[in-house]
């Protein structure tokens, strides 16, 4: 699934993960997001803390999952905010995604080839293929490295009426911002946004 | 009624319409009448512990959904019931044939099987076990109450005194 899918922009460079988050809550402001523990979701808080962000406290290598679930109660764009390590963790539920395919699901991988909750560690990012794993496991993906290739890939994943991955190749980072502690008052938010109760 | 026309009863009646399963062998034909329901969409995972966040995502948008799998499947969602379900206070209903017990030649089955009661106590997540067949009505619907009214996770325990079990020393 490469050729006209293929958004590669080039080997070099990262891209900064507070703009691309902010681009997906511009691209799609009614998207329900789920973020990864630590840093997306940190990232996330900071750009915007949202009735409709699910940000998790732990369950490493179940965000995905997340998503997947809420792809299949509501209408509206879903998007999760994968981490590398995370989905180092669970690569499994590609096959998930890619057997179920709910057309309103969007992962995005933030891939900054470290643990950054965990004090920045390195991961086997460096050798593993995450658009080669997810697009064998039926799964269209791309990978990007600029804001600009990152919020283009986006769009056109959000037009598409299938499940897709998007590699997103970022600088680490270590923000101050954090989601509610509370995180009962997470999920009641989300809930009655999403559901009305 | 057999147990398996029971349970998908309980589960109809408390508005279960999402089933995320890994097969076991005394369950599957309690997986196989899901799917065979319109009342029901399924969805096979690769590992239990993303039925948790499968079932408490669809939760959040609106949904009611339960886990179908065996007892050592369970052990694999622990990460997720203790530091998602549990913390969040997100519901979670998982209906377990429960290996390690009467009947079980696998010793494989045994350390999380036989002591899978205790290891939900321990994460705080409450249980049940069922041993009559004729129980598996009420119990589901009971379990499914409990977790969703009180919106914590519960786990069914569904005996090999319901379900059969394999029979490999004779």
């Amino acid at each position: 699934m490469t050729g006209e899918d293929e958004r590669d922009d080039g080997d070099e460079g990262r891209a900064d993960q507070f703009v691309c988050t902010a681009a997906v809550l511009d691209v799609t402001p009614d998207v329900v997001a789920v973020s990864n523990l630590g840093v997306a979701s940190y990232v996330l808080a900071g750009v915007a803390d949202r009735e409709r962000n699910f940000y998790q406290w732990g369950s490493m290598g179940v965000t995905t999952p997340t998503g997947l679930g809420l792809a299949l109660a509501v209408d509206d764009p879903v998007v999760v905010f994968e981490g590398d390590g995370s989905l180092l963790m669970s690569l499994g539920v590609l096959s998930t995604l890619g057997a179920v395919d709910p057309p309103n699901l969007t992962v995005v991988v933030w891939d900054n080839a470290i643990y950054g909750t965990t004090g920045g560690q390195p991961n086997h990012s460096a050798s593993t293929d995450f658009v080669g794993v997810a697009e064998s496991c039926g799964v269209p993906a791309t990978r990007v490295r600029s804001e600009d290739a990152f919020e283009d890939a986006y769009r056109a994943a959000t037009e598409r009426d299938r499940t897709e991955l998007i590699v997103c190749a970022v600088e680490p980072v270590d923000p101050d911002t954090r989601p509610p502690f509370d995180f009962a008052h997470i999920k009641r938010r989300v809930r009655e946004e999403l559901a009305g109760e | 009624m057999t147990w398996i026309d029971q349970a998908i009863d309980g589960l109809k009646r408390t508005n279960i319409e999402l089933i995320a399963y890994l097969p076991d062998t005394t369950i599957s034909p309690l997986i196989e009448a899901t799917q065979d329901d319109d009342a029901f969409e399924t969805v096979l995972v690769t590992r239990e512990e993303a039925a948790v966040g499968v079932l408490s995502g669809a939760w959040l948008g609106g949904r009611r959904g339960a886990l179908l799998c065996q007892s050592s499947g369970l052990a694999n969602t622990f990460n997720a019931l203790a530091s998602l379900s549990v913390p969040a206070r997100l519901p979670f209903l998982g209906i377990v044939t429960r290996r390690g017990d009467l009947g079980e030649f696998n010793l494989a089955q045994v350390p999380a099987g036989y002591n899978m009661p205790g290891l939900l106590d321990e994460l705080s997540v409450r249980n049940h076990s069922v041993h009559d067949a004729e129980d598996v009505d009420d119990r589901v619907e009971m379990a499914a109450e409990s977790a969703f009214s009180t919106e914590t996770p519960y786990v069914l325990l569904l005996e090999t005194t319901v379900t059969g079990y394999k029979e490999e020393s004779k």
